[in-house]
């Protein structure tokens, strides 16, 4: 009946294929920021930025993206770097490897930047670290909490580290809460490595860890579990149990009466965001130690700077949070920026170099500053409960923490 | 003693909420031979709608009551404009509706932002017997299916609605001869399937909360009930999610839930195997 239509005109086949091979030359899902001066003398410097601005956890994806664009315009808008341009490119990993490999070959190949900072969880670090570093020969810098180990040459780490998220949290769970402590866990490499070194901090502080056991990622029914915390009168549960299941779970916790017994909730990645996957009283009193909360805006002024600037450019439901490497990319850009005026140059080798000690002052939860060597981060931790759907900051490190990696 | 209760409690209202689950895919699979990769996402849509009824301010249980009906309108939407032209092709029918699904689970998960958000039980809280607690929602669930299965039961064994629904079924152009409207039973019959998944997705959000792969996540278990249940009759897929909840809820008290999750699928296709018909053969209520 409709025959006629499905002749391939002349017309048709070059309008597809103009439409096909533009797609093809721009790509899909590519975004450049270009600054107002960029035809300076020696051209703009160029940022790459790799992630998941769509899937399942877009929501911390376009966080970074709005962290990379607001730190990219401050640094442009105050003369750009060595008298140059920051040129932004922003490139989707969708939460799924192999799409994110084509795309950064593309910001190494193509766009050919200076510097590629994203990923967010540790297989997306894993599966792009090889066209960055290895086979793209360019500076590689992660901003998410992870499990640590990760000592390649040339990839910086600018999120906390287990020792950073444990060593002062830990002693505190242990009094504010009990020596008894449950590790319910996602069965992925994070959490896996995660409680080998929680472990370890509980039992040098004489807490006892009753039971540590693994679900498939997707389980969102945890009955079994919630018993056995119960009948074992279990302190803390050290939940290291991902969305979706960690909602359904901390319910089913608050309906066997856990928190009425006066059980701990501890979550090293709960954020602002998280708060909401549960009403505020199925999680009151629930116990996160990051590197920053929103909290902190209220006695330090430099945090409540960059928190007032992010919410003026975008507001709405994309959060400045910890737990989506905001604050890591925030840290992240601007320690490569600092390293970048001491080298004078953005070739890899010298940028490392300067990399390698660089300091900032000023950064969401305090100052920063790369350990030599190490390849990994010093920062500030915080140790915040929530209580009535907000975060309370109840304690706060001496200094600087070591990250303890490499 | 206590434990033991618990335990029952917790693998009963797992079992409830698969079959609940299950209820609208099993009534299109077996009365349609249409088998609806879409029905997850009118799960989804359920408790999307219960979410907005919540976030905008009305009363939860208003929009837990609204779901249905609204999942439904769009489920007889939906036959009239799509799953009609695929009845001839059971195959296509099936890619057409996962199509669907992704249609549908894509533009909530834009809506939503990706997020996952909480909405609360009309009834919270728990019930405590002596040092027990068990959940009042999960309760109202067990009941709610309960109802809900007996309701569709009768409705499809003693109402002259059922009859035809049965008689289309068994045999279309019988029915035709005999003066009953096909195209009008099959609209209906898809509308009804698709309510239930409205009502399971609205009554489900407040346990697992709101997120774009909610109905997805129970989609697997949803097609192993119906095979292990068997296609065909109302029971058949009713029976077989009782079997798929309660063994995905009751293995991990006693092995690694890692474990216990694969050993319900080969479980399942081991019995398949042993008894392609399933648990009820043959066509009836």
């Amino acid at each position: 009946m409709f025959s006629d239509h499905n002749y391939l005109s002349r017309r048709r086949f070059l309008s597809g294929f103009a439409s096909a091979s533009g797609a093809l030359a721009t790509g899909v899902g590519s975004w450049v920021v270009r600054p107002d001066w960029a035809n300076a003398a020696e051209g703009p410097i160029k940022v790459g930025i790799a992630t998941d601005l769509t899937g399942p956890i877009a929501y911390a994806g376009n966080a970074d993206a709005n962290v990379a664009k607001m730190v990219i315009k401050e640094i442009n808008d105050a003369g750009g770097l060595l008298g140059r341009p920051i040129e932004l490119f922003i490139e989707d990993t969708a939460s799924n490897e192999s799409i994110a490999v084509g795309n950064v070959r593309k910001l190494i190949q193509r766009d050919k930047v200076d510097m590629v900072l994203g990923g967010i969880t540790s297989s997306m670090r894993n599966a792009i670290k090889d066209p960055i570093v290895a086979r793209g020969k360019t500076l590689y810098i992660y901003p998410q909490l992870y499990e640590g180990k990760e000592c390649t040459p040339y990839l910086f780490c600018t999120g906390p580290t287990p020792a950073q998220q444990c060593d002062e949290f830990i002693p505190w769970l242990i009094k504010n809460g009990g020596k008894k402590f449950a590790l319910p866990s996602a069965n992925y490499v994070w959490p896996h490595t995660l409680n080998v070194y929680a472990r370890k901090v509980i039992e040098a502080n004489g807490g006892e860890v009753v039971f540590e056991e693994y679900y498939p990622l997707d389980q969102i029914d945890f009955g079994s579990t919630v018993n056995r915390i119960i009948s074992n009168k279990v302190d803390v549960v050290f939940n290291t149990v991902i969305p979706p299941g960690v909602g359904p779970f901390f319910k089913q916790l608050y309906e066997a009466g856990f928190l009425k017994n006066g059980g701990r909730l501890a979550c090293v990645y709960y954020d602002e965001n998280t708060l909401n996957i549960n009403q505020a009283n199925e999680i009151e009193g629930l116990a996160s130690c990051l590197d920053y909360f929103k909290a902190l805006t209220k006695d330090d002024p430099v945090s409540a700077r960059i928190q007032a600037a992010y919410d003026k450019d975008y507001p709405g439901k994309i959060l400045f949070a910890a737990g989506s490497a905001a604050t890591g990319t925030y840290r992240g850009l601007k320690l490569w920026a600092a390293a970048v005026k001491e080298a004078g140059k953005v070739d890899r080798d010298s940028v490392a170099a300067a990399l390698d000690h660089a300091k900032i002052a000023e950064g969401p939860g305090g100052p920063a500053e790369m350990v030599p060597g190490k390849r990994h981060c010093k920062m500030k931790m915080y140790t915040a409960v929530a209580k009535g759907g907000n975060y309370e900051i109840v304690a706060r490190s001496n200094g600087l923490v070591d990250p303890k990696e490499c | 003693m206590g434990s033991a209760f618990a335990a029952g409690f917790e693998i009963l209202s797992f079992g409830a909420i698969i079959v609940l689950v299950v209820l609208g895919l099993g009534i299109i699979a077996s009365m349609m031979g249409i088998f609806n990769f879409a029905q997850g996402e009118f799960v989804l849509l359920g408790a999307y709608i219960t979410y907005l009824a919540y976030s905008n301010g009305i009363p939860v249980w208003v929009g837990m009551a609204a779901a249905p009906f609204l999942v439904g309108a769009l489920g007889f939407v939906l036959e009239g404009l799509i799953i009609r032209r695929f009845y001839a092709a059971p195959i296509v029918a099936m890619l057409g509706t996962y199509a669907l699904g992704l249609i549908i689970r894509e533009s909530v998960r834009g809506l939503i932002g990706g997020f996952y958000l909480s909405v609360p039980e009309p009834v919270g809280g728990s019930i405590d017997i002596g040092s027990i607690h068990v959940s009042t929602w999960r309760f109202v669930i067990i009941i709610v299916t309960t109802l809900v299965m007996i309701g569709c039961y009768l409705l499809l064994s003693r109402t002259s609605f059922g009859l035809r629904v049965r008689a289309t079924l068994e045999n279309p152009s019988l029915a035709r001869t005999s003066g009953i409207s096909t195209a009008s039973i099959y609209g209906t019959t898809f509308a009804f399937g698709a309510a239930l998944a409205g009502l399971a997705g609205a009554l489900l959000v407040p346990v697992f909360s709101l997120f774009a792969d909610l109905g997805i996540r129970f989609l697997i278990q949803g097609f192993v009930s119906v095979m292990v249940g068997g296609v065909g009759s109302f029971i058949g897929p009713v029976a077989g999610a009782a079997v798929i909840g309660t063994l995905s809820a009751a293995l991990p008290w006693v092995m690694a839930p890692v474990a216990a999750d694969i050993l319900v699928f080969v479980l399942a296709i081991v019995f398949i195997k042993f008894r392609p018909q399933g648990l009820m053969s043959g066509k009836g209520v």
